[in-house]
């Protein structure tokens, strides 16, 4: 038989902590950024990614302040037969540098570089890709073959011609050339953000307002285009760093006596036999660089991306 | 198919002559002349106008483009159809169908090398995901993936080569030799150096792949038939895993290039990449102006390659 | 009291339980599943998504990976074990003895093999023979299921068809090996309502060709009415009732089966307002004590702190509730707190008819 909904008043119900009815499922609500936030400090290889870079980052800036002209100053008192010791971890090298500090300082150098180049490139890439993503039809159209052609270029050979060409130990021209061969990724990215969102409703609304081009573009449209860019300048520093010691390695960088992970490198190799570790030190911290900038943009990607995947 | 091939073919055509402006722009428009190597007190004004006439550096710009251009298609019958080398006179073509075949030995070699392992190695991966083996072959791909090519060029090269003394250092072949076995000597390590970074890469992919695949709904469709856990992978999952990796395949080639430069530099090898990167420091510019083309070329032709047989493997694509 | 198994019945699952051990706590997706299916007989498993039906049905075919587990019960299917089976027996079941059809056709084929080889690979695989012959019967199963110039069909990829098409040949595939069993699991859910009538179709006349019996899942009680001899409602991971299909349409007497019927719009109906329960299905990895139903039942009493047991309400008919058999107070009284021993003293019976 049907009965009366609820319970019979005067009755005495036990509670239990899932009887409370409108307790269920109900989650803080948080903003996206939060989420995005949370999502990564739960990735434990993002987080990892993020102390190591803040490690390197920090130890780019501190070590050369401490070390002042230790990482050019040659000396004929120190050399490699030198113990190590705490102003000198590393020891010295064969001109009498202290290793340690000339590491540091290369560091620094790379890490400026990288981010400059990816500076550029993000610049670039958010350009061609919000106007070609923006305006579709021809305009589109040119754009991404010329992306394509740019893309067939054979991109290190490339930066090797534009720095040798334009000047060989020139840190700008240096930035300049890896920015100027590498910005046809980022480009798709906003370029396809762009096609995504020009239908999205609230364009279509700032449309309706009577928003010009240009505002729905920089004020709307560029700030969610952002965050694929954000992940791929992350990822894009690893790449710019390996190129620039790759450049210097090949002597078409930056040559001694400034201070390059891949110059250390050049000069390592002829002592490699006594000295082995003089590879190792640059070669590992090209790698931690590498391996903190991947994480970093794999976390962070991860995090922003809606579409969560399971991680063990 | 045929259609689409030419279609394709079509179409890459805009994208060489942007790369020919575009190569062409940046060798003739930097600072500095072929001819400044030339310079000095005791070369007169005279010598060095006539180098410039000789050259044809006195020409505008659009014209030398253009003589350039329309000669350098000519290559297959034409010796001379892309000048002479700045270096030691010797005709471009014959410098660099000469390097040629030693860099595509080269890449060859690694491309399938990389297939051979990385493939294996993703799919043991995704089906045994989680498990210890997978979680350390995944540190060693990070690592791996990570490690610049000159690096490790460098350190296999001192330990091998040098400590060790069991490979050759440098080259191709030893001096006065060329027999086999002296060259696959002489391959092991540059092939080593490259397939190291690309099975650390591919594999990854490979087990992204292998995953994405596993969690179809086919593949539960396939084992509710009674189909055993080989026959599923084999069958089911392994077709549908290879065919993003397929299309990788093919726009990798850029990046193949690059690695060569850098390797062949490093070992020796004399191949296309290391004569480009000499070509640059010597200002060589028909060589470099040569190296980049066919370069651009070869991308061109991966990516047409890695579209074809995409088409080919998965049958969802209509051409 | 368990009731002596009964002739005839193909399939028996008795207290199934599975559960999955996720990063967020344990899930008892089934927790105590019994349900029986007769030899050509057609069993309905009715519920909302979510309540476990799916769970059952891959725990059948011993399909659950991890992190789900079977945890205890037994499977008997036509006197053997399943659950104790050696995985290489199992193999031989699957796709053989006991079919299954899924809920999406548009992503449960593969996409790089023809329709053809999809269909021949089962009978390959149980029958063996020659590709020629496999192949033959394809073609032949096509033209059972009613699909037009089978011949073609067998040599096109999936993705050439449309999605009515795809579950027919679906269920060709399963059907190629004469399963005694077949398991669909909503497989009209994601179709168009007209193809949802033509495979319903489709599947009773094949039923009545091959004395097939059929487990099949829904949550849309038209489609049980329609097919099945039999029915079994679940809820939350359990059974809340179970019986034939007119004493569960006509005589429902779980407050779920009720509320779930009422909701049903009729046609000539003058309301203002759909029929609802009220509240949302308990979160599973925190469900409340006492019966999993009374946070949303019209008849919640004390007594439902305590777990209800799946007692016997008429000739065949269990139901999972206090209330007794015609739907009064309960015999141990409302405000009873109930203990174990009380409630195994009322008459139970832990499967279907």
């Amino acid at each position: 038989m049907a009965r009366s909904e609820g319970l019979p008043a005067g009755s005495t119900v036990r509670l239990s902590p899932a009887d409370d009815f409108d307790e269920v499922d109900l989650v803080p609500v948080q903003t996206f950024w939060q989420l995005v936030r949370r999502r990564f400090l739960q990735n434990r290889m993002a987080v990892i990614g993020l102390v190591l870079m803040a490690i390197l980052i920090a130890s780019s800036i501190v070590f050369p302040i401490i070390g002042g002209d230790a990482w050019f100053k040659t000396s004929l008192v120190h050399g490699p037969k030198d113990p190590i010791s705490l102003t000198a971890p590393m020891g010295y090298d064969n001109l009498g540098i202290n290793i340690f500090f000339r590491l540091m300082k290369a560091l620094q150098t790379s890490l400026i570089i990288g981010t400059f180049a990816v500076l550029i490139i993000a610049g670039i890439g958010t350009a061609v890709g919000s106007i070609s993503g923006y305006a579709g039809g021809l305009v589109d159209n040119l754009m991404m073959r010329f992306v394509d052609i740019v893309l067939s270029l054979p991109g290190f050979f490339l930066v090797i011609m534009l720095v040798a060409f334009m000047g060989s130990g020139n840190v700008f021209v240096i930035i300049f050339a890896i920015g100027l061969t590498g910005w046809t990724t980022a480009a798709r990215l906003v370029r396809a953000e762009f096609l995504r969102l020009r239908e999205a409703d609230f364009v279509q609304a700032a449309k309706a307002l009577g928003a010009s081009d240009r505002r729905i573009i920089v004020r709307h449209m560029i700030p969610s285009a952002m965050a694929p860019v954000v992940v791929a300048s992350t990822l894009g520093i690893a790449d710019s760093v390996v190129t620039e010691a790759a450049l210097s390695f090949l002597t078409f960088g930056l040559r001694p006596p400034e201070a390059s992970l891949g110059n250390m490198l050049t000069g390592a190799q002829d002592y490699f036999y006594r000295q082995p570790l003089w590879v190792y030190y640059p070669g590992i911290l090209l790698i931690l660089v590498v391996l903190a900038a991947s994480f970093l943009g794999d976390g962070l990607r991860d995090a922003l991306d809606p579409r969560q995947r399971i991680e063990a | 198919m045929a259609t689409y091939i030419l279609r394709r073919l079509i179409q890459a055509i805009p994208i060489m002559i942007g790369i020919s402006i575009i190569s062409f722009l940046i060798v003739n428009l930097t600072p500095g002349s072929p001819v400044d190597k030339f310079r000095s007190p005791r070369v007169s004004p005279e010598t060095i106008q006539n180098l410039i006439r000789l050259y044809g550096l006195d020409q505008p710009l659009i014209i030398r483009f253009w003589s350039w251009f329309t000669h350098f298609w000519t290559f297959p019958f034409d010796k001379l159809a892309w000048g002479y080398s700045f270096t030691d006179g010797l005709a471009v073509r014959d410098k660099i169908f000469q390097r040629i075949p030693s860099t595509l030995l080269l890449m060859g070699t690694s491309l399938v090398v990389t297939i051979v392992l990385a493939i294996p190695i993703g799919i043991l991966q995704a089906v045994k995901q989680y498990s210890w083996a997978d979680k350390l072959i995944t540190t060693f791909e990070t690592v791996g993936y990570a490690m610049p090519t000159f690096w490790l060029g460098l350190i296999l090269k001192q330990t091998f080569a040098v400590q060790l003394n069991w490979l050759p250092l440098y080259g191709q072949n030893a001096l006065g030799k060329h027999d086999l076995p002296d060259m696959l000597m002489h391959l092991i390590l540059p092939v080593t150096t490259l397939a190291v970074i690309s099975v650390a890469g591919w594999s990854r992919y490979m087990r992204a792949s292998m995953l994405e695949v596993l969690r179809q709904d086919y593949i539960r469709t396939a084992r509710s038939k009674g189909l055993n856990g080989g026959q599923v992978i084999r069958k089911h999952a392994l077709r549908n895993a290879l065919i993003p990796i397929v299309t990788l395949l093919g726009l990798t080639i850029p990046s193949l290039l690059s690695g060569a430069a850098i390797t062949e530099t490093v070992f020796s090898w004399p191949g296309l990449g290391w004569l480009g990167v000499q070509s640059v420091i010597d200002r060589d510019y028909p060589v470099v102006l040569a190296v980049v083309m066919i370069g651009g070329t070869m991308v061109i032709i991966g990516n047409l390659l890695a579209d074809i047989a995409y088409a080919v493997v998965d049958p969802r694509i209509h051409y | 009291m368990t009731r002596a198994d009964g002739q005839g019945d193909l399939l028996a699952v008795e207290d199934l339980r599975t559960h999955f051990a996720t990063s967020d706590g344990l899930v008892k997706a089934v927790d105590g599943v019994s349900l029986r299916i007769r030899q050509g007989k057609t069993l309905g498993v009715v519920g909302e998504s979510g309540c476990g039906k799916s769970i059952t049905a891959l725990s059948i075919m011993r399909l659950i990976e991890r992190p789900g587990r079977i945890v205890s019960g037994s499977i008997k299917f036509d006197g053997q074990d399943l659950l104790a089976m050696r995985e290489e027996d199992m193999r031989d079941v699957r796709g053989n003895q006991i079919s299954m059809i899924f809920q999406e056709p548009m992503t449960s084929l593969n996409p790089v093999y023809t329709c053809g080889e999809q269909i021949a690979e089962s009978v390959l695989t149980h029958r063996g023979g020659s590709h020629k012959a496999a192949i033959g019967r394809a073609i032949d199963m096509l033209a059972q299921v009613g699909i037009p110039d089978p011949k073609r069909r067998a040599s096109e990829h999936p993705h050439q068809l449309s999605g009515g098409m795809r579950q027919r040949v679906m269920i060709a595939m399963a059907l190629s090996t004469d399963p005694e069993l077949l398991i669909a699991d909503e497989p009209t859910t994601a179709l168009d309502v007209t193809i949802q009538a033509q495979i319903l179709e489709l599947m009773k006349a094949l039923r009545e060709k091959n004395r097939m019996a059929i487990m099949l899942i829904t949550h849309d009680l038209g489609v049980v009415a329609e097919m099945s001899d039999d029915v079994s409602v679940m809820y939350a991971g359990k059974i809340v009732e179970a019986s034939d299909a007119v004493s569960v349409f006509d005589r429902p007497h779980h407050p779920y089966t009720r509320g779930l019927l009422a909701s049903i719009p009729r046609l000539g109906e003058k309301r203002e307002k759909l029929a609802v329960i009220k509240g949302v299905v308990p979160n599973p990895l925190n469900l409340p004590s006492g019966c999993l139903f009374k946070r949303r039942c019209p008849d919640a009493m004390p007594v439902c702190d305590t777990p209800p047991p799946l007692r016997s309400v008429g000739d065949g008919h269990v139901s999972r509730c206090w209330l007794a058999p015609d739907g009064g107070k309960p015999e141990i009284g409302e405000n009873a707190q109930a203990t174990e021993a009380v409630a195994a003293a009322l008459t139970l019976t832990v499967a279907a008819p």
